[in-house]
């Protein structure tokens, strides 16, 4: 598991080229700034279609939007063949590219446990066209594709368990961050990347534009995020050690996450309490995980 | 030197030992399925120092290959029919790339498991040269020909090399194979161009952006260079027929018993040997018919087809695939080539061996007669099914 930091030990070395072309807010750039400083120069970044958040001081490559997960083990093989393996093949892929449409291609390197590192910028749909839903969209929420009206609440099922099915793959490490948390995730990207084999780490970035809250607030929405339980920070190592790494004594009903989100605006109270239900339940089971230190799936 | 009794799918993994492919990856797909098998014995018996990666499906076997070609191993994969038609979209990026990926393509037809060249022939907007072998020793030596074309400096352009299913792929017979050193002499190891390795690149040029100038210039460069292969292809048969004694015509096609044809059959893959049996009883006959037997599909070989077009009375392309609703892919380009000629052969279109339908000696007698007779004045149907 990794260990804890303080923002004394964030790298003050950039590893982003400013400025870059994403939005005002933009949670993905925020998490590509935080990761890179981590990792350092020794990296070969691979991308796929996603939001434009970043430029990095990294060499990189690319592929087709399915094909993430067989380019890293491409590049990572062709590494060790020119026995290279001291440079890292690092994913910065969006979740449409890790929740959906690369999700095979992810399955079967995790699944041939692939010497590479993962990291997902979690913004819960695709951006980079315009907001329609993703399989990593939470229940409820208002996308273009999931448009609220007569017939539509949104979406109508819940965020896939990612972490959990990558986890199940008993890989050596899955991690989830928020860029509300830069310690809690540069210490992880510390800790994974000179781990051997597949390695995973999802960041919750918030999007301004289509979650529809103040560009300034971005920070405030990730801290809330993890604060109500939404989208718990997590360590598992081999599908089998748990930690949860923010445990409040009391969680922040889901609903401060929640309202400042226009995209969460048409909510009722009753689907609130539905969150709510299932926010808590998910908790405790998580909590019951930590305290054993053990994954039970 | 030594021989062996081997079926074509072996050829194909023994040319990737002789190669020493670096990083190999495939999924497996009848009739394609034994290279994997082979190489996964390759690679458990450790016969030479590669990864053999199976994936989870084709689309990622292709992606594979193009990951670890960039950063500049020396790369395998191989499919058939529906398995090439999975990989589509990465063999775009493979081509863009300028990769020097290397694919043997077992033939298989969409309709049905036997095989035609509907595959491969589906593939032409990809970027790739494509390659269309007749025999077992063929296929060993166009694929370690395949690697020292692709990986020039010149041309980086990943190559496809295909081959007939069942009748190649599963079909013993004897294949002589060269000697390791001599083969290590001969293809020097693979490099990248450019570098992406952190150390190699000058990370103060990196910019957000697709690149600027004429954006056409991406697909016109592209085709330059698939063109310029040609020259290549064939100062590389002279060299490998130089250093290993074995030849196929000049690369780009192989002239049979055309000395004093009046007319030719152009035919391709493992169909051509079957053509050239009809050719030799024919001409015994006194009926001047050859084989045009085209190896390379793209490039196309023009040059060499007009010279012979000058000679010949007649031509009967043989296409063993179709565009449903537009006809044979071979004889259109043919038929395009004769275009600007002030005389030109008189041309028919033959459909043989699609879905995997036995072509046997006497369709292709039934073939030249048809031809000869169609180039003395003769009346025939523009479109034959054989």
């Amino acid at each position: 598991m990794a260990e804890r930091i303080t923002r004394a030990q964030i790298p003050m070395s950039e590893m982003t080229i400013t400025p870059g072309s994403a939005c005002q807010g933009c949670g993905a750039a925020l998490a590509a700034r935080l990761a890179f400083k981590a990792l350092g120069p020794n990296v070969i970044r691979h991308g796929i279609p996603c939001c434009p958040d970043s430029v990095t001081k990294t060499p990189r490559t690319g592929t087709v939007f399915e094909g993430g997960g067989a380019l890293l083990t491409g590049t990572t093989h062709g590494l060790k063949a020119l026995g290279r393996s001291d440079v890292k093949a690092v994913a910065f892929f969006g979740d449409g590219g890790t929740y959906d449409i690369g999700f095979q291609g992810l399955s079967g390197a995790a699944e041939r446990n692939e010497n590479v590192f993962v990291i997902t910028k979690d913004n819960e749909a695709y951006m980079n066209t315009g907001n329609q839903r993703s399989s990593s969209t939470p229940k409820y929420s208002r996308t273009s594709t999931t448009p609220v009206g007569q017939a539509s609440r949104g979406k109508t099922t819940h965020k896939k368990n990612v972490p959990f099915i990558f986890a199940a793959h008993y890989v050596p490490y899955v991690a989830t961050a928020s860029v509300g948390y830069p310690e809690d995730l540069i210490a992880k990207v510390n800790y994974a990347k000179d781990l051997e084999g597949f390695r995973m780490l999802i960041i919750q970035a918030p999007c301004p534009v289509g979650w529809r809250y103040d560009p300034a607030i971005t920070m405030d929405i990730a801290r809330s995020g993890v604060q109500s339980g939404v989208w718990p920070l997590m360590e598992i190592e081999n599908g089998e050690k748990f930690k949860l790494n923010y445990k409040p004594k009391e969680l922040k009903p889901v609903s401060e996450y929640l309202k400042p989100q226009a995209r969460f605006r048409h909510m009722t109270d009753d689907e609130i309490g539905d969150i709510q239900g299932f926010t808590t339940s998910r908790w405790e089971s998580l909590l019951d995980n930590d305290a054993k230190g053990k994954l039970m799936m | 030197m030594s021989y062996e009794v081997m079926v074509g799918n072996k050829a194909a993994a023994v040319a990737c030992r002789l190669a020493r492919v670096q990083v190999a990856s495939a999924f497996p797909i009848t009739p394609q399925t034994t290279i994997t098998q082979y190489l996964s014995e390759m690679h458990a018996n450790a016969e030479w120092d590669f990864d053999f990666v199976n994936v989870e499906g084709e689309l990622s076997s292709q992606v594979v290959v193009q990951g670890a070609s960039r950063v500049g191993a020396r790369t395998f994969t191989c499919t058939s029919g529906p398995g090439l038609l999975y990989m589509h979209h990465p063999m775009q990026g493979t081509g863009t790339g300028r990769l020097p990926v290397v694919m043997a393509v077992v033939h298989r037809s969409y309709k049905g498991m036997q095989p035609d060249h509907s595959d491969l022939m589906s593939q032409q907007w990809t970027g790739w040269s494509h390659l269309y072998v007749e025999d077992a020793q063929e296929i060993l030596d166009s694929l370690i020909m395949a690697y020292k074309i692709a990986e020039d400096p010149r041309v980086r352009i990943p190559a496809a090399v295909g081959y007939d299913g069942y009748v190649l792929s599963y079909t013993a017979e004897p294949v002589e194979i060269p000697d390791q050193a001599l083969v290590d002499e001969w293809l020097p190891p693979n490099k990248a161009m450019p570098s992406i390795l952190p150390d190699e690149v000058d990370v103060s040029t990196f910019s957000r952006g697709w690149g600027g100038g004429d954006p056409q210039d991406r697909w016109k460069s592209h085709h330059d260079a698939i063109l310029g292969i040609e020259d290549i292809l064939k100062d590389t048969m002279d060299s490998f027929y130089k250093t290993f004694g074995r030849r196929y015509g000049n690369g780009m096609i192989e002239a049979y018993k055309m000395e004093d044809a009046e007319c030719a059959i152009i035919a391709m893959g493992t169909i051509a040997g079957t053509c050239k049996a009809a050719v030799d009883k024919m001409q015994k006959e006194g009926k001047k018919v050859g084989l045009i037997r085209l190896r390379s599909f793209i490039p196309f070989p023009e040059k060499d087809l007009l010279k012979w077009a000058e000679k010949l009375g007649g031509v009967a392309v043989v296409d063993r695939s179709i565009c449903p609703g537009k006809g044979g892919p071979v004889f259109s380009k043919v038929r395009d080539t004769f275009y600007d000629m002030e005389d030109k052969p008189k041309i028919l279109q033959f459909h043989a061996g699609l879905g995997g339908k036995e072509v046997r000696v006497h369709d292709f007698e039934m073939i030249g007669d048809k031809i000869l007779d169609y180039a003395k004045g003769g009346k025939s149907d523009k479109v034959t099914w054989v």
